[in-house]
Order: structure tokens, then C-alpha cells, then sequence
């Protein structure tokens, strides 16, 4: 027989692999459970943020209603600007408004949208028994059940808004553009275009919003082109503009927003699972030792060992990366089912090749990157660790670490090269790769100052301390896993506590009840008498109310157009369309003077405004700058007279510019009001102080805060859920990495254990070891765990979601406690079988 | 069996060692285990290695089988200059030349008997392994346990597929380091007669560590250790 090659075939080499690997990958679990996370996690993360891109690209048009959006305030677009906007396409055009629906016994507040026969130029209007609907005609209204709900009627039966008297026609089951409306203070109504005007709700100076959307007859069409010439034909109008490809502008900064944050999750999923990879792989192959060390003496050469076991990882690595990719895949209709409302999601299964090519690519680098030193150490086994002591440790392998160092550098580059926001990943990583230096400083100090240390005269704290240090002692992978296990949990802890915080926080203690808009300036006397005589006590604050655009601003002599920036200056997005305003006598409650002094309003005729400091900052302007302000369409220059620091979650009124009297209060305009009701008033009063305002002041509306309210906790508690969702498979991989590294430390301390129970010692005392052991590194590692995971979710409630942070301290410690306990609860409990059984028997099965 | 023994001709030297020396342990404390030895084995000789606890003579077999490399001096075996060779030279050497059986049996716990047997064959690129493996495992009477696992056979039948293991390449020199010393005394009994069976099959040289004087009397010489070194070679005078 021949001795054959220097390397056996890779087909030999498979075919030892394969029977050596256990039917149910027993020892590779860790591996293929950690590839299977960061697989997972990456494959779903990259799907799911493809298919809300892909709608939001695919659907633009329908999500918008058109190619382009014109809005505007208080007005409908002039003959003159709908011929200019007709000359690309067909029109349709609206309007927006809060207004108060009514039947005899109740009142609901509702969003009124008025559609022209054109609409929806894209998509179809579905109804809630599945037939496709046109827009409604002459006194017919479709509406949302909450709507139907509310005022307790059902199709055929008539209600009234304003002055006009509507029958259900139908209700909505699919409003095509529904995403681009934005945040809803009311269920929605949709009428025919006229009705708001014939129900008397466009009165001058009444807060609505025109609509006119446009489908380009040229496709090619780019709107931003079309935008343009209507903003150099018309300088002075003010119009905010949507196009089909920013159809849902909030959705896209949440899409992008959710992206980062989704990337960074991704990658500690996979730096958590890459050192779950690289334990699971060493503590398998140390498992394997006997096995290596016998295909030795049968004549295996450590090229032979590294292709058997580089197959066998290959191979669970491979398994693992398809289960991570096929649930990817599973999960998103579920992930999107679960931000249906919140972003557009393609329904069903989506699989795109680029996200599940990167997701796996992504594992399979990692397996290599972290598999790759074990794997290469594996092959100087000595065949003569089965005549001598198997529990000596191997002597460090540079070379084998190179392969690491460039596996990693690899999967860095991938990362950077492939990400949206590469300055984000890279200072991740760079961070990431800082913890793991920390980690293994810390794992460095720990066995130096164990060794260190005077031996305690205690038995049990010495073989504690002892294990600690000695040669072959997993301390440093102990540290690293535990290190970053329970900073996963640290992580989520206070990423989940800090969003809960500012939902919290923007619930206000004293919000008002109703917000009422459109009171007639005249009326305001009967207004408040009406509303004392049905709540009495009723605490009622009226504001001036009118809409505006900046249209210039800076020093007097060098103001800037606004029309001519190139982008808006980050923080200034009050220079963005039109926006409420008022005028005042006195500063607003709630509002505290930073800079300047507040008008003498019976000396002083000077036409001045007061504005948001934050603005004046981002926008470059100081006090005695101007601002050339346009309302319904005539133009005012104010002198900035001082700048204001604003509390925006009082949820009062607040605004960014107040004038003074003299500046504005001659356009047409009314009032809103805050009501405050007393603690007592029941909901009979309450709906009857309702169906009061409605029938004195038809034209007014009325918004709910408590509603608004409940939808607003709704959307925060959504992206709340999706966060943990998303944080938790970083820290399902962290305790996968934890119990895989106490698992693995534990086989380490089999021999201790049997030998020390041979010795005499109780089952007790051999606990006790284990517990001082797991003690001393869990009370070290929860300070670091806690810097570490606290730094990673400030980074992402701070940085990424522009939350505050407000982590609860007290929460976050009771499940840092909890990792605690699970590390040394398991700890333990993985040595009760072994205390269980009797020393002779313990030793045979050494 | 049909296969030609791996053996060279008649007369030739298996083994032949020349003040070959082992230390262990780090530069700044060596432990010298091997202590200038000499020796020389011819083919189809059959050897007993005799010595107390700690003597050398595990670490001789190693150095002999190209477990370990020898810390200094010459050394041959089947024809091949062990000392000239790294570890992965030495385990292509053993492919197929050289068999090992050891005391605690040393079977890999996840391949069935006949893929244990199987498997050094396969490392030394040999074809129709898994037939030959099976006729091995019935030639050694284990023909109904070819599909058992090694912690589904008794003590006994694990050291035989060991044998099987270290015999079906038909390789040119044997080692075994106690193979009885995990066995009671019958079926220790049965499992040398096996190997000599086996030796004898395929004319290989066989060395064998024991402390059982009556299996050192079944051999062809006696060599005694102590302390490194060759303490006794005895040949056993040829039968009349």
C-alpha cells in the first residue's frame, strides 16, 4: 500500500468529515446558532428595508396621487397657476381641513378631504366591501368606520358638516394615498370638491390646505425640474411641493432612520455571534482532541485535519446560513404586517437576491474569519496527547491569528463598502473593535491579578482564584463573551427604557381636552361664553391664527431668498413653506426670552417678530435681521425684535415666529383655542359642550388631544416595538454566546471537578468554587457590560432616532442583574450532573 | 486476504536507532526521557518492551512509530530516515507502513467499527475501503458489529477493531502500548493471541509494551528499560 499524497483528496476528506460529525451537529450548536442569528438578523433587516424601498419607489405615484404635489394654505391656486401647472398634465386638486361631523345626538371631529373628479389620478380608492369606488359627487361621502363608529350610523343614512347635509355612500377600505396625508387628527371623510365651500368652512382666514396633484403627460418628467419653473413663476406664492419620489417624506426618514439603526443592530448581531463562532469552533475542536490526535497516529497530516474539520464547520456554517436566510425571508411579511400604518411594505414574500447575497456572504465571512484560528491551531494537536495529559494548553499561533486579522478586515470593508451610512458602520466598528481590546485587556488584568493576589487561605476561594489563572484557563474568552453578552442586554434595557421614557414625557401632565380652530376673531366673546355655560371652569386660551412663509430673510440690506437656497440649512426648517403664526401683545406662557426685549404694543407700531432661538441659530439670523413674510399672497418685511427658547411638548400653542400686532393683524384670520376641562366633567358633558360648539360655530373644528394622543403613543409604541424586535436578536446571540462560553468553561473544569470530588470534596463546596469563580468575573464584567451597552444605546436613541435620553437607571440594573443570575445560574446548573453522579463513574468517563 | 503484506525482504533491518535521545519539558528544565538508545529490530521479529512505570518506554514506541520526534541521534524505520522528517513527513510515513494499537483502545467515538477501520485506509488513498474494512472486522470476529458504534461494544471487542484498525493497511511494523492493560485476563488473552494471529498474517513486526511477563515470553525478544536506557535484549533461543 502506498503511502499516497502529502493531502488526502477533499472528496476523502468529506467523507471522513461527514461521519465524524454528528447527526445533530452536537458541539457545532453554538456555530450554527450564532451564523443562524447573524444570518437571520441581516437577511430580514436587508429584505425588509428592500421591500419598503421598492414600494416606496414602485408606488410613489400612487402613494402621492400624482407625479407632483402643490400645496398650499388658505387659498386655491389662481387660474393663472393651474394653466401653468396644466401645460404637463392632468390636475386634480383639493382641499384639507379639520372640521366637525354631526347628527342629531353626537358630534365626531373629522379630517375632510375634498376630491375633484379627477382623483385618484393614480391608484384606486377601495371600499371596505371590495368594490373600486370613483371620487363621490354632489352630497355623497365616504367614510372611515372610526368615523361611522363615532357618530353611530351606517351607509344610507345622512350627517351633517358645516352647513351641508351628506349621505354615506360608502366606506374607505383603501385610500391610495393615504401615506402621503400624513399624521390625521380625525377619521376621514372624503366629499366631492365642493362641499367644504357650500358647508361655509372657506371663510378668509380659515385654516385649510389645497391640494393639487399633478400626472406628467411625459413620464420622463423629472419633477424637481417642474417644482422649479412653478417656483420662478409664481416667487411669492409659498408652495410646498411632494414628488413621486419623496412621496411620504416621513416615511422615508424613517425608512432611513430605521435602516441605521437596523444596520448597527445587524452588525453587533454579528460581532456577537462572530465570538460565539470563534468559542463555538475552539471549544468543538478541544472536544475533538481524542479524535484529532487518533486520525494522527492513523496517519492524518495536519493538512489532512484542517480540510476534515474546516469541512465539518463549512458545513454548519452553510446550514446555518440557509435556516438564517430562509427565516429572513419567513419573518418580513410579519415584520411589515406589523408596520402596516406606519410604512408602505410589499406584501407577501419578498426575496431579493442583493440583501440575502450580502446577509450571506456576511455569515459565511465571519464563520471563516472567526473559525479560521481554531481551525489552524487545530492542526498542531499532537497525536501524542493521547499518551500524555490532554488538559495542557496549546502554545498561541500568530500565524493562525493572521487569518482572523484578515477575515475581519474583510468583513469590515464588505460592511463600509455595502452600507448607506459607512461613516456610521465604521465608527461602530471601530467601536466594536475598541470593546474587544477593552475586553481582552480586562481578561489580561483579571489573570494577572489573580495570579497575583496572596493565595486565600480559604480552599475553595483558591481553587476559585486559581482557575482564574492558570495555564489554559478560559478567562479571556469567558470575559469576552460575558463582556459583550451582558452589554446585549445592558443594550436593550435602556434603548427599550429610554423610547418608553420619551413616550412618557410626550404625553404632557396638563394637556388641554379639545383644540378648537376657526373660532371667528368677532365671536371669540360667545365662544367662551358658550363653552363656560356647558363646562363651567373650563380653563380656554385663544390665539390669533394665520399661515405664513418665510420668503427671505437675513440683514435688511443682503436679505436671501429663500426660493434661491439650495437646501434648506439643517435645523431651519421653519424657512420651509407656510407654517401657522400669530401675533401677540405679551410673551407667550410657556416661552422664556433669551435674547432681546418683548414689544411695547400701545407705543410701539414698528412692524416686529420674536422667533425660536433654535431657528435664529440654524438660519444664521440675529436680533434686527428681517424676514420678508408672505400671507395670502402679500408680502411683509419684520425686524427680528427678540428670540425665544420654546417647550414644545406642552402641547399648547407654540410658535416658531409671533409678531407683533401692527405686523399681521389686519390679514384676515380667526382664532384657536386650547379647552382645559375640569377633572369632573363626565363624557355626557363632554358631548354635549361638543354638539354646542358644532351647531353655534358650524365652521369651526374641534380635535380631540386625547385621541391625538393615543395615536401618537401608537406610532412611538410601533417604532418601540420594532426596536425591540430588532435589539433582540443581538441579544438572543449575546446569550447564545454566553451559554455557549460557560459551556465550553465548563467541559474545562470536568477533570477539576472530578478530581476535587475524588478528594472528598461535597457537592456543595464543588458549587461553591464555581460560584466565586462566576462571581468575581460577572461583579467585574457588569461595570464594563454596563459602560458598553449604555454608550451603544445612547449612540442609537440620541444619535440615530433624535430621542432624548431618559434610560431608566433602575430598570436597566434589574436586567443586568437578570443576565447576572442567568450566567451563574447556568453556570451552576450545567454542574449538577456531574454532582450528581458518583466519583468512580465520573472518572471512567474522563 | 488477497492483499501483498507491506513488507520488505527477508533479513532486512525494520527498525534501526542509533543513540537516539528525547528530552521534554521547556529549554530551562528538560526532562531527559530517552537516553542514548541503540537498537536495531529486523523484519518480522516480535518484540516485547519490558520496563517499570516511567522508564521510557511509551516515549520509545512514540519515537519508533513517528508519534515524536527524536530530540537527537539517527533513526530508520521500513527503510525511512525518521529524524530527517516533520510531523506531517512522519504522519505520511505511518500511512499504511506503520499500525498502532494503544491501551485505551482510542476509537473515534462517531464512526461506526468499520468506519474506524476504514479510515486509515482511506488516509492512504486505498480504494474499496469500506468492503475491506468489513472483511477485516469479520476476520477478527466481528462480523455482526460492523455497524455498531464504539461505546456499543464491550472492552474487548473495541481493542479488536483497534486491531483490525492497525492491520488492515497490512503495514510493515505494529506497535502496542498494553493492549490488555484495559482487558481482564481472558479476554486479555484472546485479544493477544488475536494480534499475534494478526502479525503472523501479514508478517509484520510486532513491538509490544507490556508488563505481563507471560505475554513477554510468547515474544521472539525481551528488551528491558529503565531509566532512558536499554537495560536488557534478550532473544529468546529459537525453538528445536
Amino acid at each position: 500500500m502506498s503511502a499516497g499524497s502529502p493531502t488526502i483528496s477533499w472528496g476523502t476528506a468529506w467523507r471522513i468529515a461527514r461521519r465524524d460529525l454528528n447527526a445533530r451537529f452536537r458541539g457545532l450548536r453554538l456555530l450554527l446558532v450564532c451564523i443562524f442569528l447573524g444570518t437571520g438578523a441581516l437577511a430580514a433587516i436587508g429584505t425588509l428595508t428592500s421591500a419598503i424601498e421598492g414600494e416606496l419607489e414602485s408606488s410613489g405615484q400612487v402613494l402621492l396621487g400624482g407625479d407632483l404635489e402643490v400645496e398650499i394654505w388658505q387659498r386655491g391656486l389662481s387660474d393663472e397657476e393651474i394653466a401653468f401647472l396644466g401645460q404637463y398634465g392632468r390636475i386634480s386638486g383639493g382641499t384639507r381641513l379639520q372640521a366637525m361631523a354631526t347628527v342629531t345626538d353626537g358630534a365626531a371631529p373629522v379630517e375632510l378631504k375634498a376630491v375633484d373628479q379627477n382623483w385618484p389620478l393614480y391608484g384606486n380608492l377601495t371600499l371596505a366591501d371590495g368594490s373600486v369606488a370613483d371620487a363621490p359627487q354632489g352630497s355623497d361621502a365616504l367614510l372611515a368606520q372610526g368615523a361611522l363608529d363615532r357618530l353611530g350610523i351606517a351607509v344610507g343614512d345622512s350627517f351633517t358638516i358645516g352647513t351641508a347635509r351628506l349621505t354615506v355612500a360608502g366606506i374607505i377600505g383603501n385610500e391610495p394615498d393615504r401615506l402621503s396625508e400624513g399624521f390625521q387628527l380625525g377619521p376621514t371623510v372624503i366629499v366631492a370638491e365642493d362641499v367644504p365651500q357650500n358647508a361655509g368652512l372657506l371663510q378668509p382666514g380659515s385654516l385649510y390646505e389645497s391640494k393639487y396633484r399633478v400626472a406628467f403627460d411625459d413620464q420622463a418628467l423629472d419633477p424637481e425640474v417642474v417644482e422649479q419653473a412653478l417656483a420662478d413663476a409664481f416667487p411669492q406664492a409659498g408652495y410646498d411641493f411632494r414628488d413621486r419620489n419623496r412621496a411620504s417624506p416621513g416615511a422615508d426618514r424613517f425608512v432611513g432612520r430605521m435602516g441605521d439603526f437596523l444596520t448597527l443592530v445587524g452588525l453587533a448581531a454579528l460581532v456577537i455571534a462572530g465570538i460565539g463562532i470563534a468559542g463555538g469552533v475552539s471549544s468543538y475542536l478541544e472536544a475533538r482532541r481524542g479524535s484529532i490526535a487518533t486520525l494522527k497516529v492513523l496517519g492524518a497530516s495536519s493538512s489532512d485535519i484542517l480540510r476534515i474539520y474546516a469541512l465539518q464547520v463549512g458545513i454548519a456554517a452553510l446550514i446555518g446560513s440557509i435556516a438564517g436566510l430562509a427565516v429572513g425571508i419567513l419573518v418580513t411579511p410579519v415584520l411589515g404586517a406589523a408596520l402596516q400604518g406606519l410604512l408602505p411594505v410589499q406584501s407577501g414574500f419578498v426575496i431579493e437576491p442583493a440583501p440575502l447575497i450580502l446577509a450571506a456572504s456576511y455569515g459565511l465571512l465571519v464563520a471563516f474569519a472567526f473559525a479560521a484560528t481554531p481551525l489552524l491551531r487545530a492542526r498542531t494537536f499532537p497525536a501524542m496527547a493521547l499518551m500524555r495529559s490532554g488538559i495542557a494548553p496549546l502554545a498561541r499561533d500568530l500565524r493562525a491569528l493572521s487569518w482572523t486579522v484578515a477575515g475581519v478586515v474583510a468583513i469590515c470593508v464588505l460592511a463600509v463598502v455595502t452600507t448607506a451610512q459607512p461613516l456610521l458602520s465604521s465608527g461602530f466598528l471601530l467601536g466594536a473593535g475598541g470593546a474587544l481590546l477593552l475586553l481582552a485587556g480586562l481578561g489580561f488584568a483579571i489573570q494577572k491579578l489573580a495570579r497575583s493576589v496572596p493565595r486565600p487561605s480559604n480552599p475553595l476561594l483558591r481553587s476559585a482564584v486559581a482557575n482564574l489563572h492558570r495555564p489554559g484557563a478560559p478567562t479571556g474568552s469567558l470575559v469576552t463573551a460575558l463582556g459583550f453578552g451582558l452589554a446585549s442586554f445592558v443594550l436593550l434595557a435602556a434603548v427599550q427604557s429610554a423610547i418608553d421614557g420619551n413616550i412618557e414625557r410626550s404625553v404632557p401632565d396638563q394637556a388641554p381636552d379639545y383644540i378648537a380652530l376657526d373660532v371667528p376673531v368677532a365671536q371669540e366673546e360667545a365662544f367662551r361664553s358658550l363653552v363656560d355655560d356647558n363646562a363651567p371652569g373650563a380653563d380656554i386660551v385663544t390665539v390669533p391664527t394665520l399661515r405664513g412663509a418665510v420668503l427671505a430673510f437675513g440683514p435688511q440690506d443682503n436679505m436671501q431668498r429663500v426660493a434661491d437656497l439650495e437646501s434648506i440649512p439643517d435645523g431651519a426648517w421653519a424657512l420651509r413653506g407656510e407654517r401657522g403664526i400669530t401675533y401677540a401683545d405679551t410673551l407667550p406662557p410657556g416661552n422664556v426670552l433669551i435674547e432681546g426685549e418683548w414689544w411695547d404694543a400701545a407705543q410701539n407700531d414698528e412692524r416686529l417678530v420674536s422667533i425660536d432661538a433654535e431657528f435664529a441659530r440654524a438660519a444664521g439670523l440675529e436680533i434686527g435681521d428681517y424676514l420678508t413674510i408672505g400671507v395670502l399672497g402679500i408680502e411683509r418685511d419684520v425686524k427680528i425684535a427678540n428670540l425665544r427658547e420654546i417647550e414644545w411638548e406642552n402641547l399648547g400653542f407654540n410658535f416658531t415666529m409671533v409678531f407683533s400686532r401692527s405686523a399681521i393683524a389686519d390679514a384676515p384670520h380667526n382664532l384657536s383655542a386650547t379647552i382645559s376641562l375640569p377633572q369632573a366633567q363626565s363624557n355626557g358633558d363632554r358631548a354635549g359642550l361638543l354638539r354646542a360648539m358644532v351647531r353655534q360655530f358650524p365652521s369651526s373644528s374641534v380635535i380631540e388631544v386625547g385621541d391625538v394622543l393615543t395615536q401618537a403613543r401608537t406610532i412611538l409604541e410601533q417604532v418601540g416595538l420594532a426596536t425591540l424586535a430588532a435589539a433582540s436578536v443581538a441579544v438572543l446571540a449575546g446569550l447564545a454566546v454566553l451559554m455557549g462560553a460557560i459551556a465550553a468553561a465548563r467541559a474545562s473544569r470536568m477533570y477539576d471537578t472530578v478530581v476535587l470530588r475524588v478528594l472528598g470534596a461535597s457537592r456543595r463546596q464543588v458549587l461553591l468554587i464555581q460560584l466565586a469563580e462566576y462571581g468575581i468575573l460577572a461583579a467585574l464584567l457588569a461595570l464594563v457590560a454596563l459602560g458598553l451597552g449604555s454608550t451603544l444605546a445612547w449612540v442609537i436613541v440620541t444619535q440615530l432616532f433624535e430621542f432624548d435620553w431618559l434610560p431608566d437607571w433602575g430598570e436597566i440594573l434589574v436586567v443586568l442583574g437578570l443576565g447576572l443570575a442567568i450566567v451563574i445560574g447556568f453556570a451552576l446548573a450545567g454542574s449538577l450532573p456531574l454532582l450528581r453522579a458518583k466519583p468512580a463513574r465520573a472518572l471512567r468517563e474522563l | 486476504m488477497t492483499d501483498t503484506p507491506n513488507k520488505p525482504e527477508s533479513g532486512q533491518l525494520a527498525i534501526s536507532a542509533r543513540q537516539l535521545t528525547l528530552s521534554l519539558g521547556s529549554d530551562a528544565a528538560p526532562v531527559e526521557i530517552l537516553r542514548g538508545i541503540d537498537l536495531d529490530i529486523h523484519e518480522g521479529e516480535i518484540v516485547a518492551l519490558l520496563g517499570p512505570s516511567g522508564s521510557g518506554k511509551s516515549s520509545l514506541m512514540a519515537v519508533l512509530s513517528g508519534l515524536e520526534r527524536a530530540t537527537s541521534g539517527q533513526l530508520q524505520v521500513a527503510g525511512q530516515d525518521f529524524t530527517s522528517l516533520d510531523e506531517d513527513g512522519l504522519a505520511q510515513a505511518r500511512r499504511g507502513r506503520i499500525g498502532i494499537v494503544l491501551q485505551a483502545f482510542h476509537l473515534l467515538p462517531t464512526m461506526t467499527a468499520a468506519e474506524n477501520v476504514a479510515t486509515p485506509m482511506e488516509l492512504s488513498g486505498a480504494n474499496d475501503v469500506r468492503s475491506r474494512a468489513e472483511q477485516e472486522l469479520v476476520s477478527v470476529g466481528l462480523g455482526h458489529r460492523i455497524t455498531h458504534y464504539p461505546t456499543q461494544l464491550s472492552g474487548g471487542e473495541q481493542q479488536r477493531v483497534a486491531i483490525a484498525r492497525a492491520t488492515a493497511p497490512r503495514p510493515q511494523l505494529i506497535f502496542a502500548d498494553e493492549p490488555t492493560g484495559n482487558l481482564d485476563v481472558a479476554t486479555g488473552h484472546e485479544i493477544i493471541d488475536l494480534l499475534f494471529a494478526r502479525c503472523a498474517e501479514t508478517s509484520a513486526t510486532l513491538l509490544v509494551i507490556t508488563h505481563d511477563p507471560e505475554l513477554a515470553e510468547r515474544c521472539d525478544r525481551v528488551i528491558t528499560l529503565a531509566d532512558g536506557k536499554i537495560a536488557s535484549d534478550t532473544a529468546k533461543a529459537p525453538d528445536a
